[in-house]
């Protein structure tokens, strides 16, 4: 495997990095997917754009998020607590990596 | 050193929210501006569309500019969707009213993203805002400068034209 350095876990998921490759890596679990920088941006401009608020008001009875990842690459299926979990592990991530404020971990945790 | 991602981008993520939001709202400002300007255009308020197409040509400037401020900066700029632009209105001064506030609620905006940058630390964004800063000045005394025409002038009959032919264009 590469030289990945692990920056973050949060409950379900582990962010890594890796150096040499320039890339970051997500442990989701039942896969681990790589994400060039922009990727990963994108990824959390998806997870940012749920209204978790429908998983509760009846809008999304199921509670359950598509989402498609690095150019429609990859496709998830996230329930509530996963996506609020995905949340908190890229909130941790980039407060780590020094492009993130701490207050956004804060209102992750709150 | 965790420093990656610092090489890749050079401002907060927080920030890239902020200026993705601000993007969205100069693009709603232009489209906004553009319905008004279809408004005077077919009631015979020429000088006042023409003010009107103009200020949505520059709306869109603005969105330009941060929407290139954040990929340059290595960030993910989206291209707003926009939707629900009013296009009614019941009075040439209403449409000056709407158009005052939309712009002291852009310069709200844009104070709010250079607070949080200050206390952040991210003066790369701060500096780059300072222009709207000044700009949103001019453009709210704009708007305020043709109201008063209509505290002057009136805001029926004849005094309409009048007011219209007073309207800045270049
Ligand atoms: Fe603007």
């Amino acid at each position: 495997m590469f030289p990945m350095e692990r920056i973050h876990s949060s409950q379900y998921y582990t962010f890594f990095q890796s150096k040499t490759e320039k890339c970051f890596y997500i442990d989701f679990g039942q896969k681990v997917v790589g994400f060039r920088f922009c990727e990963l941006l994108s990824l959390r401009q998806k997870i940012w754009a749920i209204n978790i608020e429908t998983h509760f008001d009846g809008a999304n009875i199921h509670g359950f998020e598509i989402l498609s990842l690095c150019n429609k690459e990859h496709f998830f299926i996230l329930n509530t607590l996963e996506v609020l979990d995905l949340k908190d592990l890229l909130s941790g991530a980039f407060y780590i990596l020094g492009i993130g404020t701490q207050d956004s971990v804060l209102a992750t945790k709150a | 050193m965790k420093d990656i991602a610092r090489q890749q981008m050079s401002m907060k993520v927080e920030s890239m929210d902020m200026l993705n939001a601000q993007i969205q709202m100069e693009g709603r400002a232009s489209a906004s501006y553009l319905a008004m300007a279809s408004w005077c255009d077919q009631r015979g308020y020429t000088r006042s569309a023409e003010f009107l197409y103009r200020q949505s040509a520059e709306e869109r400037e603005h969105m330009m500019k941060i929407f290139k401020f954040v990929n340059d900066c290595g960030g993910n700029a989206l291209s707003p969707e926009i939707k629900n632009i009013e296009h009614d209105f019941t009075s040439l001064e209403e449409i000056f009213e709407t158009a005052l506030a939309q712009e002291i609620e852009v310069t709200r905006s844009i104070n709010n993203i250079i607070a949080f940058a200050r206390k952040n630390n991210d003066f790369g964004v701060e500096n780059f805002l300072q222009w709207f800063v000044s700009e949103q000045l001019e453009e709210e005394k704009n708007m305020r400068d043709i109201l008063d025409l209509f505290e002057l002038m009136g805001s029926e009959g004849v005094a309409l034209k009048l007011i219209d032919e007073r309207i800045p264009v270049e």
